[in-house]
């Protein structure tokens, strides 16, 4: 089986659902000396990103999501049993996120923190209707690199134009990446308030810090 | 705006009734309002024709003309004409 | 090659040739049939679709004879609501002043109010200034009086309801507990809405109209379903039901009506369980992709709308306005590209109503 069909298949475990082969294929990878980081980027990742597809296309429903999350989880840390010491990386990233203030809907927002929490970052999340203040005392205290904000609602999406400013006034708008999201916000409007990255989904949103992160 | 029967100005009303109240699809509503009315379908859109119409039967138009019915006493004329109940003037009766 | 006006998903103006814009029309079909699970449409009314984009006049009609109705979106509201997000222009009259506006300055075919937020939650703590104002509508207009409200199951969750947010237990890997919250919800939005129908029916209003259903998914749905199907039974109570997605998001996703699993349906399916659990009227959706041009969208909607016409017996008035149906996501929908949009959902789509 070449590296390509064992990401493929592993891919496909992840998306199935079926831990025993995804188990079974990781040690049979790692035995044959396939790069441990690449199983998770090109295997795992990629089967993540495709749970994202299918629920964004309305093909699988929240519960497998959650579970394909649990499953990625923990083929991920026996993947990373065979990373030696110095090469493991804590996260690919620190992420703030939440749904700003006055605006309570967080179903989007939920679902972007579990997929991105699969796709190896750390999301630090501030719930619904989040003070704007706390994004960036969040940011600072964790060292974040991405701040991301979600608003439904066009008078609440004014807010993610107001945390861009608070990050600047904080001086650390240029060592964090902002992400938007949520039904009114559009790239007109990230090119509008500066920010980095405008996500139109969870698996978007993936795809899009991954990129911004490694640019 | 650009595809609306523009309610008592015409007989939009008249047809979101039907379908309100009997489940009508489109074409059914408005040959069930024109047959009542004792017009045709191209009619039930023409604000010029439906003024007329409106007033001759009671049944409330746009224009407040003094005399004319309004409201309640409007309705209660639309719920005779169409046949169906209309909550509010069961409720005055 | 000459370029024609036309927009984005966003609102954005831009500039495209003929065969750009038939290219758009061409994959916004196709990913109705792919993706919306739909017949693609005839060649005819792909080319209809182009005639209606290409024309260079701002704004388009119909036949007369072919003219819709409209049961709208609380719009009567909107002259006083000092809200953006809910279009309110803010001028300061209040809600049976604004509603005689719509009926007899705007020509709107109902009347329509809603208490401020139109959550039933909400709602059911202020009936008492609602049905002061039904009463008031009942007395002074002429159009079907409907009332709007959302169920907007968020509110049930803690801090706001009793319940834990069935989002956050999920994403604590909480599935079962995630689920068997929803399911738990269900009765009380039931009950909620049967009191508020109770209330409006009782001093006067023609319908109720239960708004963006599923926007919190399947079981927001289950519950909206089973909220109509006793309403019409018991108090005889037409209802209305508005969709808050193109496909109901399965954030339970076993949960079923009559057999049917909700989570995933599609608008032509969930006509059918629509008209299943009583209801009048069926207002389907089709978000708008911003990336896309407006073309692209309508496109997609006209296509989805035709089969839910299709597969439904009831009216079907689809959601058309800011971000939905092809109108752009923009605060003010430029009437160019509402009343394309307006236009091809009535004469390729074959839509009763908006």
């Amino acid at each position: 089986m070449s590296n390509e069909d064992v990401f493929e298949k592993l891919a496909e475990c992840v998306v199935e659902n079926d831990e025993d082969t995804g188990a079974d294929l990781i040690g049979r990878a790692i035995a044959d000396g396939v790069n441990p980081v690449e199983i998770i980027e090109k295997g795992l990742s990629a089967g993540m990103l495709e749970v994202g597809n299918r629920f964004e296309d309305g093909e699988i429903f929240l519960p497998q999501v959650m579970m394909a999350a649990a499953l990625m989880t923990k083929l991920v840390a026996k993947v990373q049993e065979h990373i030696p010491a110095g090469e493991k990386a804590a996260s690919n990233g620190k992420i703030v996120l939440g749904t700003v203030e006055g605006d309570v809907h967080d179903i989007g927002k939920n679902i972007v923190k579990v997929l991105l929490q699969a796709n190896g970052y750390e999301v630090f999340d501030l719930g619904r209707d989040a003070p704007l203040t706390s994004f960036i005392e969040k940011a600072k205290e964790v060292d974040a690199d991405v701040v991301a904000s979600s608003a439904l609602m066009t008078g609440t999406m004014a807010f993610q134009a107001d945390i861009e400013n608070m990050l600047k006034e904080a001086g650390i708008r240029d060592r964090v990446k902002t992400m938007v999201g949520g039904a009114p916000c559009t790239e007109h409007w990230r090119e509008k308030i500066g920010a980095d990255v405008y996500a139109s989904n969870a698996s978007d949103a993936v795809q899009k810090v991954r990129e911004a992160l490694t640019n | 705006m650009s595809v609306g029967m523009h309610g008592i100005r015409t007989a939009g009303d008249l047809v979101l009734r039907m379908q309100i109240s009997k489940k009508m699809r489109l074409n059914e509503a408005k040959e069930y309002v024109a047959k009542k009315l004792g017009t045709d379908v191209y009619t039930l859109s023409d604000e010029y024709a439906m003024k007329e119409i409106r007033e001759e039967l009671g049944i409330g138009t746009i224009n407040a003309v003094p005399g004319q019915p309004k409201g309640l006493k409007a309705k209660a004329k639309i719920a005779e004409l169409l046949d169906i109940k209309i909550p509010c003037v069961d409720l005055m009766r | 090659m000459s370029k024609i006006h036309t927009r984005m998903g966003d609102g954005r103006r831009v500039e495209m040739t003929r065969e750009e814009i038939k290219a758009e029309i061409e994959d916004g079909n196709n990913n109705a049939a792919t993706k919306g699970k739909v017949p693609s449409l005839t060649d005819d009314e792909l080319d209809h679709l182009v005639d209606i984009f290409t024309t260079p006049e701002r704004f388009v009609s119909v036949n007369p004879e072919d003219l819709v109705v409209m049961s709208t979106d609380v719009a009567p509201d909107t002259i006083f609501m000092n809200y953006s997000e809910y279009g309110g222009v803010g001028v300061p009259t209040d809600t049976v002043t604004a509603q005689m506006i719509a009926e007899r300055v705007c020509g709107s075919d109902c009347v329509q109010n809603a208490f401020r937020g139109g959550n039933l939650k909400g709602t059911s703590v202020s009936i008492m200034q609602v049905r002061q104002d039904i009463e008031a509508l009942a007395m002074n207009t002429i159009a079907p009086i409907i009332y709007t409200t959302m169920p907007n199951m968020g509110a049930y969750f803690k801090p706001d309801g009793p319940f834990d947010n069935c989002g956050d237990l999920m994403a604590a890997g909480k599935i079962k507990e995630g689920q068997e919250t929803y399911e738990a919800i269900v009765p009380s939005i039931v009950k909620d809405a049967m009191y508020i129908s109770e209330m409006v029916t009782s001093i006067g209003a023609d319908c109720i109209n239960l708004d963006t259903a599923a926007a919190a998914g399947d079981a927001e749905f289950q519950a909206v379903l089973e909220a109509t199907e006793k309403i019409t039974k018991e108090l005889g109570l037409p209802v209305l039901i508005n969709m808050s997605n193109h496909f109901v998001m399965g954030m339970h996703g076993e949960v079923e009506y009559n057999g049917k699993r909700l989570a995933g349906m599609m608008p032509h399916d969930q006509a059918k369980v629509v008209e299943e659990s009583g209801a009048s009227v069926y207002g389907p959706v089709v978000n708008t992709n911003t990336k896309k041009s407006v073309a692209w969208n309508v496109a997609k909607a006209a296509a989805v709308m035709k089969e839910c016409g299709k597969q439904s017996n009831l009216p079907i008035h689809p959601n058309l306005g800011m971000g939905v149906c092809g109108a752009p996501m923009a605060e003010i929908p430029p009437i160019d590209a509402v009343s394309r949009a307006a236009k091809a959902l009535v004469e390729v789509g074959r839509v009763d109503g908006f």
